[in-house]
């Protein structure tokens, strides 16, 4: 692994594409138990300059999780999660966190980039089978990869593995996708980082490295990289 | 400048004369300039022939100059069949002609041509099947002289792929209608891409003249394509193909290596029209082309076809050629005008003003061939005295033979997704019908050819698009008027010689006898006459044939062209290589946390549905010893095996026990929290589908596995299942969320016991079948009692991120016992031993639980399980097979497969299921179906091995391996 960094094996928590990573020249750093990669580029600029123009960044290690049930979004309420009243679409909580509302009774939540918000443990630790309702969480964190891909060219490249229109002008900020990317099922988030469109990329963990080559393959075309969350949170001014 | 027959511009419009291109044609190096085509360029170096015809080998030039037909194919090095009047000439291009022995000017096997009158239509059918198997010897020969190019298998790898396009509006042709509709459309606030095959816009506009003066066409031009560059909303696609037009307008479109898919809200079609041939003696020399075909040589091209021309028409078109010809610096001997007047358009008036010579109702009758039949050195004028007969004649010297007298649709689009062609006879020839919801037809492809008639249609088909998505499109462009398409197609083109060589299909060198004979011999329907001459199945699929051997199957079997239809036309339109059929292929693998440590062990991985697990650790060749001692390992220490294949759902909820009492066969409703229960699963007519092992770890919270392959489809049936039911109950299919770990063999409590965080892992504390909670390693963990191999053994779930740790974490700890990972060769002779089936190799789509000897797995306390009633039949009913363990007990007999036979009698009863050799049982061991009466303890029963090989095998009780289950329950 990088002298320079840290060794993901040494730690408990393991993104499910770390070895591509480090393969890649990822510069690691700790993040809640786990590795996650910072940089791959020399200097910021020009990792920041291929995040606009496209790039994919590894988020699996930050907190994710899901909840489900008949009364999964009104419990979500209770605890002051705004999940909004549209299915499909995403809401910005005031930490900087994301509740998306993937269907009636289902719903996702994502850290922030920054990693400032506590929505996910808490929400964790607020739900219990004790409890006599129809809300239950489940472990997207460690089910789901996270990639986000970010830049101009990204909906141009999700074209070649996808067949939803994820063009800016067709898919607004916060709209949600169920469709398969590469065979495989997905969900697409957009969440712009700053005045960069952005998607965050989510699906069976197990696919994460097929994934992850189509996606590098597809990118290649657009010159696209890999990018740390060194660079993403620039982006998102976080 | 490169060639003899090079114009100065600004003819050639598509090339650029500073820069220069010089491939090899036939080894021979040839010059051209960027933009050529290779026909083009060999046409402009005075080089006509192209290639070999396909059964009489006869020399063939540039038909269509359009890509549209077999004459120009052309060899590429990897690349068959290139059509040359449409391939761009490139440096250091090696081009060969196809379908010749020894040169392609001149075929040692051209003496098939002489023997033509001995090579009917069919003629093979005829000849080459008796006496019986004769037709074995003769079709390698014959199918040595036939054939187009040569694939080669050694070709260099392309890079081929696929992306999506959207859009609203799809013009699939880049002409005078495809722009109007598109700019319409895009005025309308609609999202349009707008295709053409060609390198630029502007179709028909480009090389044909629409006016006497010639300056029409260009005026046009320039402002529709300067108006697509500056509208806001379409995306222009030049040089790509629109190949197939499927269900809910999803088309296909090609661009070099790529293949785009479009889901088009709205298609407009403009895909033009294809000019039609004449039909008369040596209509396929090379230099007899059509009159568009010129025009495309001198306007796109600046190359000159020929000195003296003779011009062919039914239409004023073939005057607009006369002019082209005339300007281009080709003196026009003659235009024979097939009509008995010329139109009114001033096009002929032109022409005759220029001193063209115009012959009225005559025709070309024949063309005389020069030497070697190579070229054009005259041709035949002669009155037309009847529909298809023409008398006397006179030659006149010509180098050029141009064929002007009508157009088909290039509609074939239309009829990949439910639309026809349709003959109409009042325009004699086919029209589009009944097109695909969401499409319409616009321009020549409708008939329609009047310049001021096309653009009219192309813009109300893009503002009635507009209009269909709901757009604001404002008043629509007024109908438009008649088109004029009434006077371009003559009626019958066909003057049939007596000595023949009067071809109507090129592609298959197919001649008017040849359909005509074909209908004698009572193929009297053209979908007959099609199959049985081979008519239309070239690689031009008909596009220059169709239309004339309809007239043809017609007029012999004295039916109305009225009721004429062509033959089915299918996708694609045009050929498409297998690269961009095959390219970017997605096969999705899915890997589990611990696969590189897999990899890092030398595991041998295999496909197990879509995941790759490891089949055993070491060395292919070393296979069997390494599977032997990963079953030591277990047997008599400790191994590991990675199961977080195993499916993983979540069921919670008030109902959860209620809903697992429903899906599965036994009862779960009294199951105590924290143990396990084994789960068997049933479709509605009671065949076994999945098993697994069900943990309940609160009175509303239920952990169930499932096997590997059958995690998505339970997840779906509990789903489907509950949408019905309705019950308070939450189903989560978690599979990826967790690792699996399955720990294995006399020692696995010792590696374990130190890792575990306040988990007594003692008998009494956590007896087989307890499921308990906890920490492994620090990692939280669902730990599981069970085991499938026989042995002490514990599952450990963990969160997916943590299972390479817990991995580590037991290796590490393990090392001291000699622990080792094994792999699913090593499972399933373990798990046989102890007598376990596996789901889907034990059983099949037809295996009810009685069969499977499982009727223990079972509750007949409840009311309701999905399959039990169809059990409850099944039972009352004899049994047909049964599911037994078996030994074969001599150590020399061989170790018979999987799904060899089992036999009562001489009669099949059923089949090896599982079989392996047991070092542990000192045998053969296996799961076999065998007759009922044939299922006792000690009864034998043979096992067919191979051809007349038979091998006694004893039924023998289950488990073979600790029956008492001390082992596991230790």
């Amino acid at each position: 692994m990088d002298g320079d960094g840290i060794d993901p094996a040494a730690l408990p928590r393991r993104g499910p594409v770390y070895r591509e990573l480090a393969s890649a020249g990822a510069r690691f750093v700790e993040l809640r138990g786990g590795a996650v990669a910072e940089s791959f580029a020399a200097d910021a600029g020009t990792e920041t300059r291929a995040a606009r123009r496209l790039a994919l960044a590894d988020l699996s290690l930050l907190p994710c999780l899901g909840f489900r049930g008949r009364e999964a979004v009104d419990w979500l309420r209770r605890q002051g999660v705004d999940v909004g009243d549209r299915n499909n679409r995403a809401y910005r909580q005031p930490d900087g966190a994301l509740a998306a509302r993937m269907a009636p009774g289902e719903a996702l939540l994502f850290g922030d980039v920054a990693d400032e918000s506590d929505l996910c443990e808490r929400l964790a630790d607020a739900a219990s089978i004790d409890e006599e309702v129809e809300a239950f969480p489940v472990p997207w964190g460690d089910g789901y990869f996270r990639f986000l891909v970010s830049g101009k060219r990204a909906a141009d490249m999700f074209a070649k593995v996808c067949g939803v229109d994820l063009r800016t002008d067709r898919f607004p900020p916060l709209d949600i996708a169920r469709t398969s990317m590469a065979r495989t099922s997905v969900a697409v988030v957009r969440d712009d980082l700053g005045d960069t469109p952005a998607y965050h990329v989510l699906g069976d963990v197990a696919s994460a490295s097929y994934l992850l080559a189509c996606l590098r393959d597809a990118m290649e075309e657009f010159d696209g990289a890999l990018a740390g969350l060194g660079a993403v949170r620039r982006l998102a001014g976080a | 400048m490169t060639g003899v027959n090079r114009l100065p511009a600004p003819a050639g419009s598509l090339i650029d004369r500073s820069r220069t291109r010089t491939f090899r044609f036939e080894g021979r190096p040839v010059d051209g300039f960027a933009g050529d085509t290779i026909a083009s360029a060999l046409a402009a170096n005075d080089v006509w022939v192209l290639s070999r015809s396909f059964k009489y080998r006869r020399p063939r030039g540039a038909l269509t100059m359009a890509g549209q037909d077999a004459n120009a194919l052309v060899q590429l090095p990897g690349r068959p069949n290139v059509p040359a009047d449409v391939e761009p000439v490139a440096d250091g291009l090696d081009v060969r002609g196809q379908n010749y022995d020894g040169s392609l000017m001149r075929d040692r096997g051209a003496w098939i041509g002489r023997l033509r009158r001995f090579l009917p239509v069919g003629f093979y059918y005829k000849a080459f099947y008796k006496p019986r198997g004769a037709w074995r010897l003769w079709a390698p020969l014959i199918r040595r002289r036939a054939g187009l190019g040569r694939v080669d298998a050694a070709a260099p790898r392309g890079r081929f792929d696929k992306a999506y396009l959207f859009c609203d509006v799809l013009a699939v042709g880049g002409g005078p209608a495809g722009m109007s509709a598109a700019l319409a459309a895009a005025e309308a606030g609609a999202e349009v891409i707008l295709v053409d095959e060609n390198p630029v816009l502007g179709g028909a506009l480009n090389y044909a003249r629409f006016d006497a003066a010639g300056a029409a066409a260009a005026r046009e031009r320039r402002r529709l394509v300067d108006a697509v560059a500056a509208r806001d909303g379409i995306e222009a696609m030049t040089d790509t193909i629109a190949n197939g037009w499927f269900a809910d307008n999803f088309v296909a479109l090609i661009r070099g290596n790529r293949m785009f898919k479009v889901r088009a809200k709205e298609v407009v079609l403009a895909t033009g029209a294809m000019e039609q041939p004449l039909v008369f003696r040596n209509n396929d020399l090379p230099r007899v082309m059509m009159g568009s075909a010129a025009q495309r040589l001198i306007r796109l091209y600046g190359v000159r076809p020929g000195t003296r021309a003779v011009v062919a028409t039914a239409n004023d078109d073939g005057y607009g050629v006369a002019l082209d010809l005339a300007d281009a610096g080709v003196r026009v001997a003659a235009v024979a005008d097939l009509r008995p007047e010329p139109g009114g358009g001033g096009m002929a008036a032109a022409a005759e003003a220029r001193g063209i010579r115009i012959e009225t109702g005559h025709t070309v009758s024949s063309a005389i061939p020069g030497a070697g039949g190579r070229s054009v050195r005259g041709a035949v004028l002669s009155r037309i005295e009847g529909r298809g007969v023409c008398r006397g004649g006179e030659t006149v010297d010509c180098d050029l033979v141009c064929m002007s007298v009508g157009y088909a649709p290039a509609a074939q689009l239309a009829c990949h997704d439910g639309g026809r062609l349709a003959m109409d006879e009042g325009t004699a020839t086919f029209v589009p019908r009944d097109l695909p919801a969401h499409g319409r037809a616009a321009g020549s492809v409708n008939g329609t050819h009047a310049l001021d008639a096309v653009l009219a249609e192309g813009a109300r088909a893009g503002w009635r698009a507009a209009a269909a998505l709901g757009l604001d499109a404002g008043a629509g462009p007024a109908v438009p008027e008649a088109g004029g398409a009434d006077d371009r197609n003559h009626d019958w083109p066909l003057f049939p010689h007596d000595d023949g060589k009067d071809f109507v299909d090129f592609d298959e060198d197919l001649q008017v006898r040849d359909i005509l004979n074909a209908c004698a011999d009572g193929f009297d329907d053209i979908e007959l006459a099609k199959r049985y001459t081979t008519v239309g199945m070239g690689p031009s699929q008909g596009r220059h044939s169709a239309l004339n051997a309809l007239r043809l199957v017609h007029r012999a079997t004295g039916r109305p062209l009225a009721d004429a239809a062509p033959t089915t036309v299918r996708p694609p339109y045009a050929a498409e290589t297998f690269g961009v059929l095959a390219g970017r292929h997605f096969e999705p693998v899915r890997h589990t946390p611990m696969h590189h440590r897999h990899l890092e062990a030398g595991a041998r991985m295999m496909v197990a549905g879509d995941w790759l697990r490891p089949s055993f650790y070491g060395a292919p060749h070393d296979r069997e010893r390494r599977v032997l001692e990963e079953v030591r390992a277990v047997r008599g220490g400790v191994g590991m095996l990675d199961v977080s294949t195993l499916g993983g759902i979540e069921v919670r909820g008030p109902d959860a026990a209620e809903f697992l009492d429903r899906m599965y066969t036994f009862t779960y409703a009294r199951q105590p929290v924290g143990r396990g229960r084994y789960l068997m699963m049933c479709d509605e007519t009671g065949v076994i589908v999945d098993d697994g092992v069900t943990c309940r770890f609160h009175e509303r919270h239920f952990y169930v596995t499932t096997t590997s392959s059958g995690a998505s489809s339970v997840y779906r049936e509990m789903l489907w299942w509950n949408a019905q039911w309705r019950l308070a109950v939450d189903i989560s299919d978690v599979t990826g969320a967790y690792a699996a770990i399955s720990l294995a063999g006399p020692w696995a409590r010792k590696v374990l016991d130190p890792l575990t965080d306040g988990i007594e892992l003692s008998l009494a504390a956590f007896p087989y079948m307890a499921v308990r909670t906890g920490r492994v390693a620090g990692i939280p963990a669902r730990l599981l009692r069970i085991g499938f191999v026989g042995e002490l053994g514990f599952e450990l779930h963990v969160p997916a991120s943590q299972g390479e740790a817990l991995w580590d974490a037991l290796m590490s700890a393990g090392e001291p016992c000699g622990i080792r990972p094994f792999g699913l060769e090593a499972q399933r002779v373990l798990r046989l031993e102890k007598g376990h089936i596996i789901i889907g190799q034990d059983t099949d789509d037809l295996t009810y639980p009685a069969e499977a000897d499982m009727t223990w797995a079972i509750s007949r306390k409840k009311p309701f399980f999905v399959g039990g009633r169809a059990n409850r039949v099944h039972e009352s009913r004899p049994l047909r097979r049964k599911l037994v363990g078996f030994a074969i007990r001599d150590p020399e007999a061989p170790v018979p497969e999987e799904c060899h036979l089992t036999l009562r009698g001489n009669d099949i009863a059923g089949r090896v299921t599982s079989v392996a050799r047991s070092e542990a049982l000192g045998c053969v061991v296996g799961l076999a179906y065998v007759a009922p009466e044939q299922a006792v303890t000690g009864a034998t029963f043979p096992i067919k091995v191979g051809p007349r090989r038979f091998l006694e095998a004893e039924v023998a009780p289950l488990p073979f391996y600790d029956p008492d289950n001390r082992r596991q329950e230790m």
